[in-house]
C-alpha cells in the first residue's frame, strides 16, 4: 500500500487540498491544531498530532507566513530525509525575500522540498473544477509525488526546476492580484488594469531573477497564468481583500472578508525594503506599502504610478 | 598507448610495500588503482551504453583533441593528431562492438592518465624532510639548523584550528571529503602539512596539469596521491571520467581534497557561489554505496585558509581586474614559479603572529546537516536522524543523478555559508579594509576602475588610522562572539599600534616593489589601491557589521558590500 499524503495546515486551502488528494484516492491525513470533521468520506482523516504525518512521504503544508518558522521547528521534529514537502505559501520571509522553501530547507531535516502555485483556489480544488497548477522542485521525485497526488482529469499539473522562480512569482502574484481588486472597486477601465497587471508582472519578474529566478518561470502558469485567472474573477481572495481595502475598510476588516490570511498585506512593505536594497525597480510594491501605511490616498498612488515616464517595456 | 602527455616520475619499485594495519587507507592505493581504473571505464561504458552515445562520445572527443593538438608543435602531438583522426575517419563505418572497443580503449588510457599514485615511501620521506626544506627555503642562513630542526619554525608559521579531534574520529567511519577555500598554490601544501601535523590522513585530491610543469613539485604531488586534472582537454568523454573516477576514490573510502571555488580567488573574496564541480560526486558516492548496502558516510569538511599575505596576490588581482579571469584560466607564470618570491614570502611577516590559518568548520554530511561526534546526521532539533533516508524513496536507496545534482546544489549554499562563518580575519585584511573604506568614503558613488585610479589621494593621520582600526577590531570581536566570524590571535589581542605596525613592515616587505601603503609626516598614504582592494575583498560580506555609526561610514560600507565581484 502507498502511504499517505499529509497535509499541514487546517485553513481554507489546506483542508481544499486535502480534499482534492482524497479524490484522487489517497489516503490523507489533515493536520491542524484543531480537530477538524472533513467532508471526503473515509480517506481522511485528521488529526492533531503532528507525530501522526511521520508515515506519509508526500507532506503539503499550507500555513500562513507568519507561522511558517515556528511550525516548521515543530513539524521537523518529526519528519526526515524521505519527507517530501511542499508548501503552498504566497508569502515571503524577513528583509531578504527569504523563501518559505528556503525556511523549510533550514528548520526541518527536509531537503526534497517544493513550492505548490499557479491558478489555484480553494473552493475550485475542493469542488474538482478543471484547472491546471505548477509544482516547483528541484527534485523530480517531488513533481511526480504532487502530480500523483493531486493531478488528474480535472487538474493539468506542470513541473519546473524554478523553485525560486515559482515562489517569487505566486508571491508577487499575490501581491498585483490586490492591486488588480483595488483598482477594479475604483472603477478603472480594461486599460489601466492591464497597464497595471503587465507592469506588476514585470516587477515580479525584476524581484524573481535578482532572487535568482529564471524570467520565463513568470511566463508562465506561476506567474502569467496565475495573473490571468485573477483578472478574470476566479474568486481569489487577494482580489477581494485589495477590493475591501478601496472601500476604505482597514486591514483588520478586510482580512475578515476575504476570508483567508492575506500575505500581500505585510509583503509589499518587505518588497518595497527590498527593492530599496538590491537596487531593484519596484514601483507598485513600494505605492501598494505606502497606501497600507496610510502614507498615500488611492487617487495619489493612481496618480503617482501613472505619472511615472513611460521607458521602453 | 599514450593519448595524453607524459605521466611523472615515479620511484622504481625494490620490492613491495606492505602497509600496516593502522596505516591510512591510502597506503593501499598502487594495490587497488588498477582496480579502480577499471570500475571507471565499466561505469564509462555503462554510461554510454547506447551505439548512438558512444559514437557521439568518441567524435566529441576526437573533435576537441584535434583542435587542441593543432596548435601543439610537438612530436608527441603529431602521433596523437592521426590518431584521432584516423576515429574521425572510420567511426561512421565501425561496428557497434567496434565504436565500444574503441570508446573502452579512449577511456582507459585517460583514466590511467588521470589516476594519482601513492607511494609511501615518498611520503615519508616528505613528511620527514619537507617542513624542513620548507622552512630552509624561507631562511637561506640558517640551513643547517632548519633541516636538522625539522618543522618548528613551519608550526608557528602555519596555525590550524577547529574540530581537528572531531575530524580526525569521523575519518575512521567514513570518508572525509575536505573543501577549502582557494587563494594561493600554496594550499594543498599547506594544508598537507596541517594534515599530518594533526595526525589526519594524507588525501587524495586532483592537482591542474599546470602544477606538474615543474618537475620537483610535480613528483611530490604525483607520488602523494594527486591526480591530474588537465583543464585544456576539454572533451565531455574526460570530465566524465574524472566524475567517475572521484566518485570510485571517495566510494572506496579514500579521504579527498577538492578545492570547490573551482580555482583560485581572484579577487580576494571568498568564494561565495559554489558549483561544487567534482566535489559532488561525493554525493553520489555515499548515495552508491547506500544503494549496494555499504555503510560508509560521506563527510563533508569546509576549511577557510586565511593567509597575512598571499604569494600570488599582485598577479591576482591584476587578473580579476582584466576581467580576464575566463582567458587567463591558468595562469602558467605568476608568483608560484619565482623561487625569490617564496624565500621573501617566508620571511616578511615578522612580528604577525602566523602567516596562514588553517580553520576547519564542522563536518556535515552530503545533505548539509551537522553530525555528532560518533559521525551520526544531526536534524535541526538534535535528533539522531538517518543520511540514508535522503537516498531512498519508500524505504529503498538509489542513485538519482538529477536528485543527486540537487542535493550538491544545496550543500553549495551550505558550504558557502559556512566559508563566511569559519574566515580568521588576518591583520593585513583588517588595515586594508579600513584604509580602503576610507578610500571609498572619499569617493562616493564612483565605479571600482575610477576608484582605483586615485593612487596616493588618500592620506590617513596616524593616530586616526589606528583609533579607527580600534573601533573596527572591536566590532570583528563582537561579530566573532555572535558566532558569525573569527579573528587571528594577533588581531585580537594586539592594540592596534601594533597591529598597523605589524601590517606595514609585513607589505613593505613582501610587496617590495610595490608599496602597498607609505608613511609621510605622520599619515598613512594608500598607494597600492588594487593590493588594499585584494586583502580587504576578504571582508566584503561583513563589511556593513564592522562599519561605524556614522553615515558616510555606512554608506561607504554599502558600497563595498555591493561592489561586482567574479570570485
Amino acid at each position: 500500500m502507498s502511504p499517505p499524503v499529509a497535509v499541514v495546515g487546517g485553513g481554507s486551502f489546506g483542508r481544499s487540498l486535502a480534499q482534492a488528494a482524497g479524490r484522487t484516492g489517497q489516503r490523507v491525513i489533515l493536520w491542524s491544531r484543531h480537530a477538524r470533521e472533513l467532508e471526503g468520506g473515509e480517506s481522511i482523516t485528521s488529526t492533531t498530532r503532528l507525530d501522526d504525518l511521520r508515515e506519509a512521504e508526500l507532506v503539503f503544508f499550507a500555513v500562513p507566513s507568519p507561522h511558517v518558522a515556528a511550525l516548521a521547528d515543530e513539524l521537523g521534529r518529526s519528519l526526515d530525509g524521505s519527507h517530501l514537502l511542499v508548501h503552498v505559501s504566497r508569502g515571503l520571509l524577513g528583509p531578504e525575500l527569504a523563501t518559505v522553501s528556503e525556511v523549510l530547507g533550514a528548520r526541518t531535516p527536509c531537503r526534497r522540498v517544493g513550492a505548490l502555485a499557479g491558478p489555484l483556489v480553494a473552493r475550485n480544488l475542493a469542488e474538482g473544477h478543471p484547472g491546471g497548477a505548477i509544482i516547483g522542485s528541484r527534485f523530480p521525485e517531488v513533481i511526480e509525488a504532487v502530480s500523483d497526488a493531486i493531478g488528474g482529469p480535472s487538474l493539468r499539473v506542470y513541473g519546473t526546476d524554478d523553485l525560486t522562480g515559482v515562489e517569487i512569482a505566486s508571491a508577487l502574484v499575490g501581491l498585483v492580484a490586490l492591486a488588480l481588486g483595488y483598482a477594479q472597486r475604483l472603477g478603472m477601465g480594461p486599460g489601466t488594469l492591464a497597464v497595471l497587471t503587465t507592469r506588476g508582472l514585470a516587477e515580479a519578474t525584476r524581484v524573481g531573477e535578482v532572487r535568482g529566478g529564471q524570467a520565463r518561470t513568470f511566463a508562465g502558469l506561476a506567474g502569467a497564468g496565475d495573473l490571468i485567472a485573477a483578472v478574470a474573477g476566479d474568486g481569489r481572495p487577494e482580489v477581494e481583500f485589495g477590493r475591501a481595502l478601496a472601500e476604505g475598510l482597514d486591514l483588520r476588516v478586510a482580512a475578515e472578508r476575504a476570508g483567508a490570511y492575506i500575505e500581500g498585506a505585510a509583503l509589499a512593505a518587505q518588497v518595497a525594503a527590498f527593492g530599496q536594497r538590491a537596487a531593484v525597480d519596484v514601483p507598485l510594491a513600494v505605492g501598494l506599502a505606502r497606501l497600507m501605511a496610510g502614507e498615500l490616498s488611492a487617487g495619489q498612488l493612481i496618480e503617482a504610478l501613472m505619472a511615472r515616464p513611460a521607458k521602453r517595456e | 598507448m599514450k593519448l595524453l602527455p607524459t605521466r611523472p616520475l615515479r620511484l622504481p619499485r625494490l620490492r613491495t610495500y606492505v602497509p600496516r594495519p593502522s596505516d591510512p587507507k591510502i597506503f593501499w592505493f598502487n594495490s587497488e588503482r588498477a582496480d579502480i581504473v577499471d570500475e571507471v571505464v565499466r561505469r564509462i561504458m555503462e554510461r554510454y551504453d547506447l551505439e548512438e552515445s558512444a559514437e557521439l562520445a568518441l567524435n566529441d572527443a576526437a573533435y576537441h583533441e584535434i583542435r587542441r593538438l593543432e596548435s601543439d608543435k610537438s612530436e608527441g602531438a603529431k602521433r596523437k593528431l592521426d590518431y584521432w583522426r584516423g576515429i574521425v575517419r572510420r567511426v561512421g563505418r565501425m561496428s557497434v562492438e567496434g565504436k565500444h572497443e574503441t570508446l573502452r580503449e579512449v577511456a582507459h588510457a585517460m583514466a590511467k592518465d588521470v589516476a594519482g599514485n601513492f607511494d609511501p615511501r615518498v611520503y615519508h620521506f616528505a613528511s620527514r624532510f619537507l617542513p624542513g626544506v620548507l622552512t630552509a627555503a624561507m631562511n637561506p642562513s640558517n640551513i643547517l639548523q632548519n633541516v636538522m630542526g625539522g618543522g618548528g619554525r613551519l608550526d608557528e608559521l602555519v596555525a590550524s584550528e577547529g574540530p581537528i579531534d572531531k575530524i580526525r574520529h569521523i575519518s575512521r567511519r567514513g570518508t572525509v571529503v575536505l573543501v577549502p577555500t582557494h587563494q594561493s598554490n600554496l594550499d594543498s601544501i599547506a594544508l598537507g602539512w596541517v594534515l599530518f601535523r594533526e595526525g589526519l590522513s594524507p588525501v587524495v585530491y586532483g592537482a591542474g596539469k599546470n602544477l606538474f610543469t615543474n618537475p620537483i613539485v610535480s613528483f611530490f604531488m604525483h607520488n602523494l596521491g594527486a591526480y591530474r586534472v588537465d583543464r585544456r582537454v576539454k572533451a565531455s568523454l574526460y570530465k566524465e571520467i574524472l566524475k567517475a573516477y572521484s566518485c570510485v576514490v571517495i566510494e572506496r573510502g579514500y579521504h579527498s581534497l577538492f578545492f570547490p571555488g573551482g580555482t583560485r580567488s581572484r579577487s580576494g573574496a571568498l568564494e561565495s557561489h559554489l558549483k561544487l564541480g567534482l566535489a559532488g560526486t561525493g554525493v553520489e558516492a555515499f548515495a552508491r554505496n547506500r544503494a549496494r548496502g555499504i555503510d560508509r558516510p560521506v563527510y563533508f569538511v569546509p576549511a577557510t585558509i586565511n593567509y597575512a599575505l598571499v604569494l600570488e596576490a599582485e598577479t591576482l588581482i591584476e587578473d580579476y581586474l582584466k576581467e580576464e579571469g575566463r582567458a587567463r584560466y591558468i595562469i602558467e607564470d605568476d608568483e608560484f614559479s619565482r623561487v625569490e618570491r617564496w624565500v621573501s614570502f617566508f620571511n616578511k611577516f615578522r612580528g604577525l603572529d602566523s602567516v596562514c590559518v588553517i580553520r576547519f568548520g564542522e563536518p556535515l554530511d552530503p545533505f548539509g546537516n551537522p553530525v555528532d561526534e560518533q559521525g551520526n546526521s544531526l536534524a535541526p532539533d538534535g535528533r539522531i536522524i538517518d543520511a540514508s533516508s535522503y537516498v531512498s524513496r519508500r524505504g529503498t536507496p538509489s542513485v538519482d543523478a538529477r536528485r543527486d545534482a540537487a542535493y550538491t546544489r544545496a550543500l553549495g549554499k551550505v558550504l558557502a555559508a559556512a566559508y563566511q562563518r569559519e574566515t580568521v580575519v588576518m591583520p593585513t585584511q583588517l588595515v586594508a579594509h579600513v584604509v580602503f573604506r576610507r578610500l571609498v568614503r572619499a569617493t562616493p558613488g564612483l565605479d571600482l576602475f575610477s576608484r582605483l585610479r586615485h593612487r596616493g589621494d588618500i592620506a590617513i593621520p596616524y593616530d586616526e588610522l589606528t583609533a579607527e582600526l580600534g573601533e573596527t577590531r572591536d566590532r570583528l570581536v563582537a561579530l566573532e562572539a555572535a558566532g558569525k566570524v573569527h579573528v587571528s590571535n594577533f588581531v585580537r589581542r594586539q592594540p592596534p599600534a601594533s597591529i598597523l605596525e605589524g601590517v606595514l613592515s609585513t607589505w613593505s616587505g613582501y610587496h617590495a616593489t610595490r608599496q602597498v601603503v607609505r608613511l609621510q609626516s605622520g599619515s598613512v598614504i594608500a598607494e597600492d589601491l588594487n593590493l588594499l582592494l585584494f586583502y580587504q575583498n576578504r571582508l566584503r560580506p561583513f563589511a556593513l557589521d564592522i562599519a561605524g555609526d556614522d553615515e558616510a561610514d555606512r554608506t561607504a560600507a554599502r558600497e563595498i558590500a555591493g561592489m561586482e565581484h567574479h570570485a
